[in-house]
């Protein structure tokens, strides 16, 4: 590559036209060739850059002290977060449980206790029954006698209603 | 992924998560632990990682966001936050690295430390570590016409400082 050519791709990287291929030959340019005066800034700059990329993570026990970490947090992180779940999960099924039981004591409390059978034999619980409901055909016996006392005098407002019209119609 | 293949596929870049961590933090203990932040992150995502389409453009996202975190809460830690920045700048070039860089790689260190932070981050992943545009734009989360901005910025100033610096030893 002659030096025109180097120097169009200066003007074109100043400019961030340069591809990264471009850059690569810029790179490898200042890094092997007698730099012509001109292009001193370039050339400092292209080998801070170099010189950058070549430093690395100089720590001999970053490797076997990061693995150890991730050994260590890996299964005890999933036995403490699946712990937690089926610690939530167990949690919120014993408040429901709790909860129902609670209700239905307190249901029960609330209505009398089933009727039981009061007789153990049939005839005799039959001739109760018949009492029972001969006690209340007579109170309806009652109720009816009461209820055409009722009748009778709507029959007596009926039968004054007649007259009174009766003597309307004479008098017109 | 067993610790095997984590081992040989992932841990292969923690030199490039080093250096962009490095290189937002200014520190290499620091960079050093939130490499160790990044992979475990990634270790317990491990489930995730065949839904990813480029892996270590996602690994570089994890240690660009965890330096920005320490970056905000050691801003928040300093009382004076300008003064304390510079120091921690300074003081980063420990006599090891001092010597070591030659008088341009130092020049150049503190210009590239100078630019804003999206500039910074930019021009390193752009030319320390080759990354395409499109990759940059996953691991900075920025469009492309951020990405070519901010670039563009990053190395015309760095080339103004350095035409300076030749011209008037300045």
């Amino acid at each position: 590559m002659d030096s025109k050519e180097i120097e169009q791709l200066v003007e074109k990287y100043w400019n961030c036209e340069t591809t990264l291929e471009e850059e690569k030959h810029l790179r490898n340019f200042f890094a092997s060739e007698e730099v012509p005066s001109h292009l001193n800034e370039p050339s400092e700059l292209f080998h801070y850059f170099e010189e950058q990329r070549k430093k690395p993570l100089s720590d001999s026990t970053f490797d076997s002290t990061i693995l150890r970490k991730l050994k260590d947090a890996s299964p005890e992180g999933k036995v403490v977060k699946m712990f937690y779940s089926v610690a939530k999960i167990a949690a919120g099924f014993i408040v429901v449980v709790a909860a129902g039981y609670l209700v239905r004591q307190e249901v029960r409390k609330s209505y009398p206790a089933e009727v039981a059978d009061t007789y153990s034999d049939p005839k005799l619980a039959l001739e109760e029954t018949k009492k029972a409901l001969m006690l209340i055909s007579k109170s309806f016996g009652k109720a009816q006698k009461e209820a055409s006392k009722i009748e009778m005098f709507n029959e007596a407002e009926k039968a004054i209603q007649g007259k009174n019209e009766e003597k309307k119609s004479s008098s017109i | 992924m067993n610790i095997a293949a984590f081992q040989t596929r992932i841990l292969t870049v923690k030199s490039k998560l080093y250096r962009f961590a490095f290189r937002l933090l200014d520190n290499e203990e620091e960079a050093k632990d939130v490499v160790q932040e990044v992979f475990i992150k990634v270790w317990n995502g491990r489930e995730r990682m065949n839904e990813i389409e480029n892996w270590e453009a996602w690994c570089m996202r994890i240690t660009k966001n965890l330096s920005l975190d320490r970056i905000r809460s050691r801003q928040r830690r300093a009382t004076d936050s300008m003064d304390n920045h510079f120091d921690i700048k300074n003081e980063s070039l420990g006599p090891h690295e001092t010597t070591e860089l030659n008088e341009s790689m130092q020049r150049i260190t503190v210009y590239i430390a100078a630019l804003p932070e999206k500039q910074r981050q930019v021009i390193h992943l752009r030319d320390v570590e080759g990354y395409s545009y499109n990759e940059i734009c996953e691991i900075l989360e920025l469009d492309m016409n951020q990405v070519k901005v901010n670039l563009f910025r990053a190395r015309n100033s760095v080339r103004e400082k350095l035409i300076k610096t030749n011209a008037y030893g300045l």
